[in-house]
């Protein structure tokens, strides 16, 4: 195994810094700024989808509880990004990361691979948090609006912490 | 064989994906509500504890501005108990048709003014008297609903709530609708519903209609703008709010004694 050994330390403070974010960098109505999704997919690849779920699942509830207020909306929007995970390194990585258990890179992959991966976790986290925030009570130009705004920022933020979750080898 | 074994993993993490979204959706369905206090009871306290400590910090450096306020609202309510007391002097008061409100003042722990479901925690809880439901109040108009109660703090929806709607009329004997949050601005409001041949002039001024259990009538909330047809009924006009979101930090829990008697009533 070749995966950051401090991955899980890495992965807490990602959530301390998650609810850090929510309590007091509420910049706009229009940008809801996340690093959950990003956390989730530098999950080491031995662990399996399931695992990865319940994680997700256990990460969204504690940022819904501890700083958010609404039970169970992070955590609706977590899940599918760890149910989709695996299928997804696996489309934009190849098969190799999984036949070596090794993980993904800047440096290894590129830095497009890994951009693609992070926008489209996003994306997913965000279509799913958005749609259920506004519960049909919003227009859709505000919620593709939100969307944009938020996937620009949560795309800066998850890369800068790619390289905390997922480091270049040594 | 090996197709068996790799469709069972591929349908037992379906199965778990989809007993977590409905766990998840029955969450978000049922909301922080008081139930849903006793669960989270302790993540509540610490919310409280933690948020509310670090608040305290942001209080010391925003003292001045606070003490400016302070003065500000204690030199109006003055005013307001001068004019009280010429009126007494008058005699004749009209009966109090007022339900049995009673007023508790409380300072905000935490408060978010940029999401969709905004909320706010209060330092006043049930030990002070406070039951889920009341309104929370200040000297520029309505600011939320109480939805859960602990101990010694609440949590309660801000107006700032794409779940929350009250009972607004346009002046003192206008149209009655439901006020609700636009989720664009922090200032911004939509009055609904009101009939297409009431007429009204941008800048009247909004006040709570007194329809609801909750608030006492005729708390200014804000003066009204443009106006829109929907569906060719009814019309929706856009409100700016008095109260300033973002530099609030002390306010008033209104709660109707009389709310129980009320709701018996209602079939």
């Amino acid at each position: 195994m070749k995966w950051n050994k401090n991955f899980w330390i890495a992965y807490t403070l990602t959530i301390i810094i998650q609810l850090l974010i929510c309590n007091y960098l509420n910049l706009s109505p229009y940008v809801m700024l996340s690093i959950l999704p990003v956390a989730v997919l530098c999950i080491p690849l031995n662990f399996g989808t399931a695992f990865a779920m319940i994680i997700a699942f256990v990460s969204g509830c504690a940022v819904d509880f501890l700083a958010d207020g609404i039970p169970g909306l992070n955590a609706l929007a977590l899940v599918p990004v760890a149910f989709t995970r695996k299928t997804l390194i696996q489309m934009i990585f190849g098969e190799e990361l999984f036949v070596r258990e090794d993980g993904f890179s800047v440096k290894r992959n590129g830095f497009p691979k890994v951009l693609l991966a992070i926008i489209i976790m996003q994306t997913l986290f965000l279509a799913v948090y958005i749609a259920a925030d506004g519960a049909g009570m919003r227009p859709l130009w505000f919620d593709a609006a939100r969307l944009a705004a938020s996937l620009a920022a949560g795309t800066l933020a998850s890369l800068l912490l790619i390289g905390i979750l997922a480091p270049e080898d040594k | 064989m090996p197709k068996r074994n790799s469709t069972w993993p591929t349908v037992i993490n379906a199965a778990i994906f989809l007993a977590m979204e409905i766990v998840a959706l029955n969450m978000i369905a049922a909301g922080p509500s008081l139930q849903g206090l006793r669960i989270s009871e302790a993540a509540h306290r610490f919310m409280g504890t933690v948020w509310g400590g670090t608040e305290a910090v942001k209080d010391y450096f925003s003292l001045r501005e606070t003490n400016d306020s302070l003065m500000r609202e204690n030199m109006l309510l003055h005013e307001k108990l001068l004019r009280y007391a010429a009126a007494d002097s008058l005699a004749d008061k009209a009966a109090e048709t007022e339900g049995d409100f009673t007023f508790t003042p409380a300072k905000i722990l935490k408060i978010s003014n940029n999401k969709q479901h905004n909320f706010l925690i209060i330092n006043r809880g049930s030990e002070d008297g406070i039951t889920g439901q009341s309104g929370i109040i200040s000297d520029k108009g309505v600011v939320g609903i109480i939805d859960a109660v602990g101990k010694r703090h609440s949590y309660a929806l801000s107006l700032l709530n794409s779940g929350i709607s009250i009972s607004a009329r346009i002046g003192m004997e206008g149209a009655v609708g439901p006020l609700v949050w636009d989720g664009e601005r922090s200032d911004g409001a939509l009055l609904k519903e009101i009939p297409l041949q009431y007429k009204y002039s941008p800048g009247d001024t909004v006040y709570t209609s007194g329809y609801s259990s909750i608030f006492p009538p005729d708390i200014p909330l804000g003066v009204a703008g443009e106006a829109r047809i929907i569906n060719g009924a009814t019309n929706e006009i856009r409100i700016r709010l008095f109260q300033d979101f973002s530099t609030l930090r002390y306010v008033t829990v209104v709660t109707n004694n009389g709310r129980g008697a009320m709701e018996e009533l209602i079939p």
